[in-house]
């Protein structure tokens, strides 16, 4: 059947958006009075194609991680009250918090200093100073450009939440970074859906909202055997069975356009069963590590119990961009708060957690780089807020979003780099401050997407909602 | 210089394209930025830019411009100004160079006013905002829509199609309004079509295939929360639910529901089957933040009935319909004081099980301020708002009149079936409790010929104690990141399975007691809590004694090299969520005996032992630990024998005395519950000769007899018995407290209640503000211009797939005027004159040429195809894919297996589940995967389905349970002697309701001989675009 460019077809019929074909082939007959879908065309030229978003749930400490304060230990068990830093509490420097749930056991201000946990130390030429507890991490600095100034307005966990979408908690559900790019750009698989989750999720497990459901993320599992929902068929359908349905299935699709000539829906469904045949294969495929080298495979962690899930989610994350996925999401930490919400025990909490992550972390950058995928594809690590300079009970810290650190690798990011600064306690993003959109702001510079070009008509997004690019982080 | 500047960039930039043009390069600029405060609907400062002319005319001070003049003008001094305070515009950013340079350009060639420029249209004269009229009809047809849609497309040279097929149209009937395909003998149905039309109108599944239409647009959510707790929306909600599918079986009209929704409680406040329509109020509750609440009910009040986009509002000024600041402050005071709560309702008594969650104006005083930029800590609290609708609507609003309450709607535990109901529970409570004295005396009876050790109450020396008030580091090891305090106990906040617990670093000696204290608040399936015992130190080795909430039972078990193996030492009875139980294990040797809350359970030898350490365990269950005692067993304390049969237990007499002061409190309840039924009655009813004494007295005695149950509990007993000193004395010097109602409405269902909604003394308010009334009454008003339009908009979308106007929940000034304006307003009309008759609305489409054509572009009019290729003219109707509830109840109907039970609790999604999908649980968290994956509807809101073509569908069609178990099904209703093409001809009927074309008949009978299993073809068919499309 051959599309007519002259006919329409509805904008809420996304066609098949997930894998991006849709809206590649059927923009040009979008009816032209309605607001078309994005062309998915960069709208000026990207410096990167893809991007692997890993996010610790519950909260990283960023004094253990990558944004040391010494003065932590200079002054440990002291009341912020008797240091020289007393002003950090001042009314006029705390930034305007709207709580969520009132009254609840975290989330308060913490004032007894409590000493870093774990010593810090630099390498490479750059010479940035990070923790012990990052020591692979610490390795890859100088492809790294860290932004010690994050700050948010949730101190509790719905915090996660405006990390990708950039709203409140308390604020209606908007879609989140990944879904935007799902949205804006064009597909760079056939095969394979777009926008990618791996790992827990809680406060939110939706991201496209208003967007539609085609630009949510499709979550996988790390499972070769069951890596995705219908991914398999429920009872012993043979695949040669399922083959000659296929066939069925598109050639009497095929013949009904005789009887609905010019109809695009046909063409799209058609399309939708070819590629979910292949995504049946796909995915399975590029979750399957048998292929992959020994010497990567330890590289990863895979050989370590510790390091082994997060390592196998982010070789699957490397095979997945290689594999022309646009956006992969990996949380990691389980539990509804997340696991890095270390209220007591920090020491014992963020080592291990530190453990499960460092090494296929660091691994994932020196193996895309090697590669040569780094030159293209971001890197994020994130985590929705800070925690105290003090201490929460004996050996805990408790939430913190006046200041924490968050990085970035790749595609046109500079390496090597720190923006921003907190103050000397870690308390205040004082340098710099970045609101969470800033991360969206640069990702959007970098993917080549003015993100109010894809402004939906009715769901008008607030200067707020865009954040401005972190050029200090731009190579 | 600055000038010269300005021109250079005009010259090399804009005027690349020729001159400045105002129209293309100055006015899209002014209306997206300036025109809010500067336009028709506003003009401050008295200026208006909204058109060439407005702008030389000026403001109040006078002229902006300064033409001619060396000096530039007041609006180029505005645009630039550094200062934030002066700067215009005073949101966002300031106007681009480039922006500024065009109209500084402009303003230096003289500012030329281009000819026939228009200013901002009046939004009064927006036409959404005109009561709307009947459309004079041209008359040449007798249904009023093909009467204005024939007239419209002649005018533009058009034709239409001519009718679909009919067994194609009655498909399309059947599924349009009962969301289920028709049978063969319903395709083949010759009788005239109103009369298939009434008919299927008459038919219950109407109500349901509409009632989810509406639960869209009112954005049904079944209740969110951690364990019990309510955190969005409300349990029991379906009561809603049920109630849109009754009303709308009923045919109630649109305006009536409207009234119910928004004010039953008002207007019909002892009708609980009316009230259970404010489960549209119900449902906004949100546990964290009243303003989120509010901001929820103001929102998609205001967009579901009138199209209204109010939520613009909440921070300035909307930027383009008549809607200020202050305006949603005074719709938000119309919901300032409700609040929801849970009354009971006849049957069950449990407010969990069987409420009804509705609401009430609980707080009638509560005050609503402005919040400067929609920040509710900035709260102007020198205005108080009045209640209103905004005042360019204000037409047919009437002042809230208070409504007085009948007793039973401020006293819910006074109504007659409350009062009866929980005599009827307490009786109960007294006939159980003598049955199972009687038992225990008759086991005992018989165990005391058997002769039986006594035992003494010894307790030996602590090895440890902990009551969890906070982390013990030295003694325990925590695995797992879900563990809180909270409320005096250590919790494991999420369900894990196992995967989560605290291991002692002490070990207990060979011979020990130990007791836990415990409730389970929640879980999944099991819901099992307990301890573990002679754990080793790679904790693949112990033994473990649990509670299961799932399994209602008590149960031994060992765990060797990591692998459970279960005993047949379990102890099936009933453990309650939320209840506080006490484990007690004695173990000497290999002999184990287990008691619950001071019950003997049975006793068990341990196949083999060696002392380790304890752990607490979770399997599946979210679980508040409250106290752990681990002692040496003295050598006195007589265990039981391990019996052959482990489980049945051994009667102590304590154990009847224990009956015995149980059968006693239940017969004080029950004689408490008399007395204040009688005392309500005579206090409120004036009925009968109860006294507030009497019932005082009775409460005393009630909880006197509590008090001497409790005196068995070791816990409770030191306190029990200070508790009955003082009751004896309260009684013997007549002290009585006031008696409390029954228990049988709550504010809410979660541990701490909202304050502002409490009952105070007495009861709830006896007087409701009205304002809700006020609001029902004015949306339903003969001149309020947009509700009926916006009512007949959702329901022309949903029979033939595009709605008249395009943005369904905006009908604002940003909604053009529609092509179909006429008819929308002749509708709109039409319906609310045949008293918002939704049946007859239905009717009339239905019943239309334009409804009835067929959807497919063949052999159509060169001319149609060619001028509106988008079928703004329905000169052909629209094919739309079944929604995801339609795609699930069509398979099972078609294979037979659909239940077609109504109404009731939601059901837990899953593939096995046969009720209409209508009754799957809906919530945040809480949906069916395979509704999702069809574009379900978002819970947050839906005014309007995707109709998505995505890959994951094709999967889940392909390969899920849902699809491949219907396909068997479906098959297996076909008689397996029809020869192929009998099948292949049958199996086109039933599933796409026509006959094949040969083409598509070879290429089955082709298919069919390579696969002969029937059940995969009929999968192939399922899984066809004719199948997912409504043609």
């Amino acid at each position: 059947m051959k599309l007519d460019h002259q006919f329409e077809l509805s904008r809420r019929t996304l066609l098949g958006s997930a894998l991006g074909f849709g809206a590649l082939a059927l923009n040009g007959i979008m009816a032209a009075e309605e607001p078309a879908l994005p062309d998915g065309k960069p709208h000026f030229t990207p410096k990167a194609k893809r991007v692997i978003w890993l996010f610790m749930r519950g909260g990283v400490s960023h004094m253990e991680s990558f944004d040391p304060k010494p003065a932590l230990n200079k002054f440990a068990g002291k009341s912020i009250g008797e240091t020289p830093y007393e002003s950090v509490l001042d009314a006029s420097k705390i930034r305007k918090l709207r709580i969520p749930i009132k009254g609840d056991a975290n989330g308060h201000t913490r004032t007894k200093i409590f000493p870093m946990q774990t010593g810090f130390g630099k390498n490479g030429q750059s010479g940035i100073e990070l923790s012990d507890w990052f020591p692979h991490i610490r390795s890859c600095a100088d492809d790294i450009a860290f932004i010690r100034s994050m700050w948010t307005s949730d101190n509790n966990h719905g915090a996660q939440v405006q990390f990708h979408s950039g709203r409140h908690f308390l604020d209606p559900r908007v879609p989140t970074i990944g879904a935007w790019i799902n949205y804006g750009l064009g597909s760079l698989s056939d095969n394979l859906p777009q926008f990618i989750n791996i790992g827990p999720r809680f406060f939110d497990k939706k991201d496209a909202h208003y967007l539609g459901p085609a630009y949510d993320a499709v979550n996988l599992k790390i499972d070769p055997k069951n890596p995705l929902d219908y991914a398999k068929p429920d009872n012993s359908i043979l695949a040669v069975d399922q083959r000659k349905n296929l066939e069925l299935i598109n050639r009497l699709n095929g013949l009904a356009a005789e009887r609905y000539p010019l109809d695009p829906i046909i063409e799209a469904r058609m399309k939708s069963y070819e590629l979910a045949f292949r995504m049946q294969t796909a995915v399975p495929e590029a979750l399957d590590f048998t292929q992959e080298s020994g010497e990567t495979k330890k590289l990863y962690g895979l050989d370590q119990q510790e390091t082994k899930a997060f390592g196998q989610q982010l070789l699957a994350a490397r095979r997945l961009s290689e594999r022309g996925v646009r956006f992969i999401q990996i949380m990691h930490g389980d539990g509804a708060a997340g696991a890095w919400d270390n209220h007591s025990g920090l020491k014992n909490g963020h080592a291990r957690l530190s453990r499960q992550v460092d090494q296929p972390t660091a691994a994932l950058l020196k193996d895309l780089k090697r590669r040569g995928l780094l030159e293209d594809t971001i890197v994020v690590f994130a985590t929705e807020f800070g925690r105290t300079p003090g201490s929460q009970g004996a050996d805990g810290r408790d939430h913190h979003s006046f200041g924490f650190s968050v990085w970035m690798a790749g595609g046109g990011i500079r390496g090597g780099v720190v923006n921003g600064a907190t103050d000397e306690l870690g308390y205040h993003a004082v340098e710099d401050p970045h609101y969470v959109t800033d991360v969206h702001a640069t990702i959007n510079h970098l993917m080549g997407i003015n993100p109010h070009k894809l402004e939906v008509p009715g769901h008008k997004r607030l200067e707020m909602d865009f954040g401005h690019v972190i050029r200090e982080i731009i190579a | 210089m600055t000038r010269l500047f300005a021109i250079f960039l005009f010259t090399t930039g804009i005027a690349s394209a020729g001159a400045v043009e105002y129209l293309r390069d100055i006015k899209p600029v002014l209306k997206e930025r300036c025109y809010a405060c500067h336009g028709a609907l506003k003009q401050k400062a008295g200026l208006r830019v909204d058109s060439a002319a407005n702008l030389r005319k000026g403001s109040r001070d006078g002229d902006v411009l300064a033409l001619g003049q060396a000096v530039e003008g007041k609006l180029l001094a505005r645009l630039l100004s550094p200062d934030l305070d002066e700067r215009m515009p005073p949101e966002g950013a300031p106007l681009k160079a480039a922006e500024i340079a065009a109209i500084r350009e402009w303003i230096a060639v003289g500012a030329p006013v281009p000819s026939n420029e228009t200013a901002e249209a009046d939004p009064r004269e927006h036409w959404a905002f005109q009561v709307p009229r009947r459309a004079s009809l041209p008359g040449k047809a007798a249904n009023p829509v093909d009467d204005l849609i024939e007239s419209r497309l002649a005018k533009r040279g058009l034709k239409g199609q001519p009718p679909a097929e009919r067994t194609i149209l009655i498909r399309r009937l059947y599924l349009d309004l009962l969301g289920l395909p028709p049978n063969r003998e319903q395709l083949r149905d010759e009788r005239p079509w109103e009369l298939i039309v009434d008919e299927l109108l008459a038919s219950p599944h109407y109500g349901e295939r509409w009632a989810r239409h509406w639960m869209d647009i009112w954005r049904y959510s079944d209740w969110y929360g951690l364990g019990d707790e309510v955190r969005d929306s409300q349990k029991q909600l379906w009561r809603w639910r049920d109630w849109i599918v009754s009303s709308l079986n009923e045919n109630k009209g649109y305006d009536q529901m409207i009234r119910e929704m928004l004010a039953a409680d008002e207007i019909a406040p002892t009708d609980l089957s009316a009230i259970a329509a404010t489960g549209f109020l119900a449902r906004s509750y949100f546990k964290f933040n009243r303003t989120t609440w509010l901001d929820n009910t103001v929102e998609h009040t205001s967009k579901a009935f009138m199209g209204l986009t109010m939520n613009c509002a909440k921070c300035h000024d909307h930027k383009y319909d008549p809607i200020d600041h202050l305006d949603y402050y005074k719709f938000r005071a119309i919901f300032e004081p409700y609040q929801v709560r849970v009354d009971v309702m006849p049957g069950e008594l449990d407010l969990m099980k069987n409420g009804i969650s509705r609401v009430y104006d609980g707080n009638p005083d509560a005050v609503t301020y402005l919040h400067e930029r929609g920040d509710e800590s900035k709260a102007d609290k020198d205005q108080k708002i009045s209640a209103g609708p905004p005042a360019f609507f204000r037409s047919g609003w009437e002042s809230p009149q208070e409504v007085a309450l009948p007793l039973e709607a401020w006293r819910p535990d006074m109504r007659n079936f409350a009062q009866q109901g929980y005599l009827a529970q307490e009786r109960a409570k007294v006939s159980e409790a003598e049955n199972q004295l009687e038992k225990l005396k008759q086991t005992k009876a018989a165990q005391d010929k058997r002769q039986t050790p006594p035992s003494e109450i010894v307790v030996g020396e602590s090895v440890f104690v902990d009551d969890f008030s906070k982390l013990r580091p030295k003694l325990w090891e925590t695995t797992g990141d879900d563990w809180r305090f909270q409320d005096g106990a250590y919790s494991i906040i999420e369900p894990s399975l196992d995967k989560a617990f605290l291991r002692s670093k002490i070990k207990h000696p060979r011979d020990f007691e130990l007791s836990l204290s415990f409730q389970t608040t929640g879980g999944k399936k099991w819901k099992s809590a307990g301890i573990r015992f002679d754990v080793d130190e790679s904790g693949e080795n112990s033994h473990f004694v649990y509670t299961s909430v799932g399994g209602g039972k008590v149960h031994l078990a060992h765990t060797v090299d990591g692998k459970d193996h279960y005993t047949q030492a379990v102890a099936k009875r009933p453990i309650k969520l939320n209840q506080k139980y006490t484990l007690n294990l004695k173990i000497r040797d290999t002999l184990i005996n287990v008691a619950l809350d001071g019950e003997f359970l049975f006793s068990f030898n341990l196949p083999r032992r060696e002392p380790g350490l304890v752990q607490l365990l979770a399997y599946d269950a979210v679980v508040d630990f409250y106290e752990i005692e681990v002692r040496h067993l003295p050598s006195q304390v007589v265990l039981q024998k391990a019996s052959d049969n482990p489980t049945e237990s051994t009667v102590t007499v304590e154990a009847i005395e224990l009956a015995d002061a149980k059968l006693k409190h239940a017969k004080a309840e029950y004689a408490f519950a008399r007395a204040r039924i009688d005392a309500d009655n005579a206090t409120y009813r004036n009925k009968g000769n109860g006294s507030a004494e009497t019932a005082g007295r009775r409460q005393l005695e009630a909880k006197l007899a509590q008090a001497r149950v409790d005196l068995f509990d070791t816990k409770k007993s030191a306190n029990a018995q200070m508790t009955i000193k003082k009751l004896e004395e309260d009684l013997e010097e007549g002290r009585f407290p006031g008696y409390e109602p029954l228990p049988l409405s709550k504010v809410s269902l979660v541990k701490t209640p909202n304050k502002d909604a409490l009952p105070v003394e007495g009861g709830y308010p006896k007087s409701s503000t009205g304002r809700r009334t006020a609001l029902a009454n004015w949306l339903t008003h003969r001149d309020h211009p947009l509700t009926a339009r916006v009512a007949v908009n959702h329901i022309w979308l949903r029979h033939f797939g595009v709605p008249l106007v395009e943005t369904v929940s905006d009908f604002g000034l940003r909604a053009p005027k529609p092509l179909h304006h006429d008819l929308l307003d002749h509708l709109a009309v039409e319906f609310m004159e045949s008293g918002w008759d939704m049946k007859q609305l239905h009717r009339l489409l239905l019943t239309s040429k334009t409804w009835q054509r067929s959807s497919s572009n063949l052999a159509a009019y060169k001319r149609s195809l060619a001028a509106d290729p988008g079928n703004h003219h329905y000169w052909r109707m629209n094919s739309r894919r079944m929604e995801a509830q339609v795609v699930r109840d069509s398979l099972l109907y078609l294979g037979g297996t659909l239940d077609s039970t109504m109404g009731g609790p939601s059901v837990t999604p899953s593939p096995g589940e046969r009720r209409r999908s209508l009754y799957f649980f809906h919530s945040r968290d809480g949906r069916s995967k395979f509704l999702s994956t069809f574009d379900d509807a978002d819970v947050f809101a839906c005014y309007r389905r995707g109709e998505s073509v995505v890959p994951q569908q094709a999967l889940a069609m392909m390969n899920s349970q849902t699809a491949t178990a219907s396909a068997k099904q479906i098959a297996s209703v076909f008689d397996a002697d029809l020869s192929a093409e009998e099948f292949v001809r049958a199996a086109f009927f039933k599933i796409l309701a026509r006959q094949p074309a040969d083409s598509e008949l070879a290429e089955c009978l082709s298919y069919l001989k390579k696969q002969p299993k029937r059940e995969h073809f009929i999968h192939a068919l399922i899984n066809l675009n004719d199948f997912m499309m409504i043609r």
